[in-house]
């Protein structure tokens, strides 16, 4: 482990607790209520205009961001105990012609009809138990369709991690049921990350402890094949990375040993047995290589890409261990800020005699993307979210770091916001990497409403190219897809 | 991912038990052993909803919790009925009246066994007497248990 990052994150840790909740809560007040990013929705948002803050959209960016992210929390008789266990709620922001518009809508889960039914949250998931009432056959009846989303040739899917893809109409966003791939495939885990080729193939794992299968679409979303591939340990994984040939599986030492309710009490963190990284050849699955690095923890890894004398590079948002997951999220959701999270960018090289080096940026950061046309093959850049004033338990400030000269560009989006995931959308016409816009949102805390934004991707410092306000606020997502008209 | 993983595993373990339906019905020697004083007792079980209108109905019919729950004792009776339509009917006699319980799955292709994908979760669809439904495990006997006296009827929906 980095010395510096490890004694920068003690002593961020050390101020936290010195300053203390309520002082905490006092800086953030001031700056508007960051608890209105994990607050409940209670109903569909019908397609609503956006009206233009500053600037001006540029002509070319036309489509939708998908954004999708658990939005219904508490219920009179009991509530989710965790961030992860909402439910899910797609938002549509679509630009076109210089205008923007949102419209959002539940996922019609089962989860979601058995806790209306028992008007209480009574459903398990990852950080809640399951109550008196709960009722459900298979793992897609705890399926809240809350993570990621993606596109299946004309369909989009909302995606989970342990369960099906929950289809959904484009325009509408109806919920249109669980994907069953294959008949005797139905209920296969399924993560809420994919990983696509830019040809549009799609690899993705399925996990059940120690169990995994390969899943691999083609771009139209058919099911091309469905491979077990053995693990050497039931890591937590959320998250997998891939080059144009790899699979790269990192197995972090958060560990299903038990069985145990809810989810995450099932899972120990031992930082003594490290972290494996398992590199499968994406052809023949017995071509495998498993390399050992020092403990972290993680969930979102960037793309990998592979140079010519086998080493392979990856960026990751790393944290020191599994308290966010475990603490973290069940604290956000009830208002409260518990220090310790503090993922941070770094970059992970795979050497080809087997050594793994990691170089820590020193730099908060989460939800990495990349350039999407570049998934698997050597690129530069990424964009991710970096944490800005440290002054809520989310972020408000976006970045772009480029690997090969370590500068990162950030904007501050300043201590009113909440910042969300953002997405690079390409410019028709364009080639290089990186040419084209991020098209993200945010949340305008003292103004109480949901903001979208477009930043020139190669000058994310200069601010928003355009900006434009919703009538509402939405809580925070998690992942989002910008489909191209 | 969440605590389904273990559940649905304890689940399938459970419901595992509907694999050693035999295609034969079993003779139900229960008949035998009731007293003269009782009269013997008969149940219909009536299927409905049947989404998919192949394979053949597999059920067990238990007359305790410890057998309904696998922890001893034979199923009071076994039956294996063709479905060719949305619903399907069966009638069982010379029961013992007295409280039971029903676990049942469609089994769509007709292999005789309960299908499952390759984590172990169940695949085809089953259901419990009075529609019970489990807590990602199987119904309860307490919310399954029915009293069977004289000419007893059920209807458990399928699929």
């Amino acid at each position: 482990m980095d010395r510096r990052s490890f004694l920068s994150t003690a002593a961020a840790g050390i101020a936290a607790v010195a300053l203390g909740p309520d002082v905490l809560h006092a800086a953030a007040a001031s700056a508007g209520d960051w608890t209105l990013g994990v607050a409940d929705v209670e109903a569909d948002i019908p397609r609503q205009a956006l009206r233009r803050l500053h600037g001006r959209a540029p002509v070319a960016l036309s489509g939708t961001l998908f954004r999708n992210g658990p939005a219904k929390f508490h219920r009179p008789g009991g509530s989710a105990l965790h961030w992860f266990d909402g439910d899910g709620m797609v938002r549509a922001f679509r630009i076109d012609e210089g205008q923007a518009s949102l419209a959002a809508r539940f996922l019609d889960t089962p989860k979601r009809r058995a806790d209306t039914a028992a008007n209480g949250v009574v459903t398990p998931g990852f950080g809640t138990p399951h109550r008196k009432g709960a009722r459900g056959a298979n793992n897609d009846d705890a399926n809240p369709a809350n993570i990621s989303v993606m596109a299946a040739g004309g369909e989009m899917w909302a995606l989970w991690e342990s369960g099906s893809p929950m289809g959904f109409d484009p325009v509408t966003l109806e919920t249109k049921g669980f994907k069953t791939l294959r008949p005797d495939l139905a209920h296969m885990p399924f993560l809420a990350h994919p990983r696509v080729e830019p040809g549009g193939r799609v690899w993705n794992l399925g996990l059940f402890g120690q169990k995994a299968i390969v899943w691999r679409l083609a771009p139209d979303g058919a099911l091309e094949a469905a491979e077990p591939i053995s693990l050497p340990r039931a890591s937590y994984i959320h998250d997998f990375t891939a080059t144009a040939r790899h699979l790269v599986i990192v197995l972090q030492p958060w560990i299903q040993d038990r069985f145990a309710m809810p989810y995450k009490d099932s899972l120990s963190w031992r930082p003594d047995l490290g972290t494996q990284i398992l590199v499968v050849d994406k052809g023949d699955f017995s071509k495998r290589r498993i390399f050992e690095a020092p403990p972290f923890f993680f969930f979102h890894l960037g793309d990998a890409w592979e140079e010519a004398d086998g080493t392979i590079r990856f960026d990751a948002a790393l944290d020191k261990d599994p308290s966010f997951a475990i603490e973290g999220g069940a604290a956000i959701i009830t208002g409260r800020d518990v220090a310790g999270a503090d993922p941070a960018m770094a970059l992970v090289t795979l050497r080809p005699g087997g050594a793994v080096d990691i170089t820590r940026t020193g730099q908060s950061g989460e939800f990495p993307r990349a350039d999407p046309r570049f998934a698997g093959l050597a690129r530069r850049r990424t964009v991710h979210l970096t944490r800005g004033a440290d002054i809520h338990p989310l972020m408000q400030a976006v970045a772009v770091t480029d690997w090969k000269t370590g500068r990162s560009d950030a904007y501050d989006f300043g201590p009113g916001h909440i910042v969300e995931e953002m997405v690079f959308v390409p410019r028709p016409g364009g080639e290089a990497e990186f040419d084209g816009w991020l098209v993200g949102t945010s949340i305008n805390l003292a103004a109480r409403r949901t903001e979208l934004h477009a930043f020139d991707a190669r000058r994310v410092a200069a601010g928003p190219l355009v900006s434009w306000a919703a009538g509402v606020a939405l809580p925070v997502t998690f992942h989002g897809l910008f489909v191209g008209a | 991912m969440t605590s389904p993983r273990m559940k649905t595993a304890a689940l399938f373990l459970s419901i595992a038990t509907l694999h050693g339906v035999t295609l034969a019905a079993m003779p139900l020697d229960i008949a035998h052993a009731q007293e003269a004083a009782t009269a013997p007792a008969s149940l219909t079980i009536t299927f409905q909803g049947i989404s998919q209108p192949t394979g053949e109905l597999r059920g067990q019919l238990f007359a305790s919790e410890a057998a309904y729950g696998g922890k001893g004792g034979e199923p009071a009776a076994q039956f294996v009925l063709p479905v060719t339509g949305d619903s399907v009917s069966t009638t069982l006699t010379g029961l013992q009246p007295g409280r039971y319980a029903i676990r049942v799955f469609h089994d769509v292709d007709g292999d005789g066994k309960m299908a499952a994908n390759p984590f172990g979760i169940p695949t085809e669809p089953f259901a419990f007497s009075n529609d019970a439904r489990g807590a990602f495990g199987p119904a309860a006997w307490s919310d399954a248990a029915f009293e069977v006296a004289g000419e007893a009827a059920t209807v458990i929906t399928i699929d």
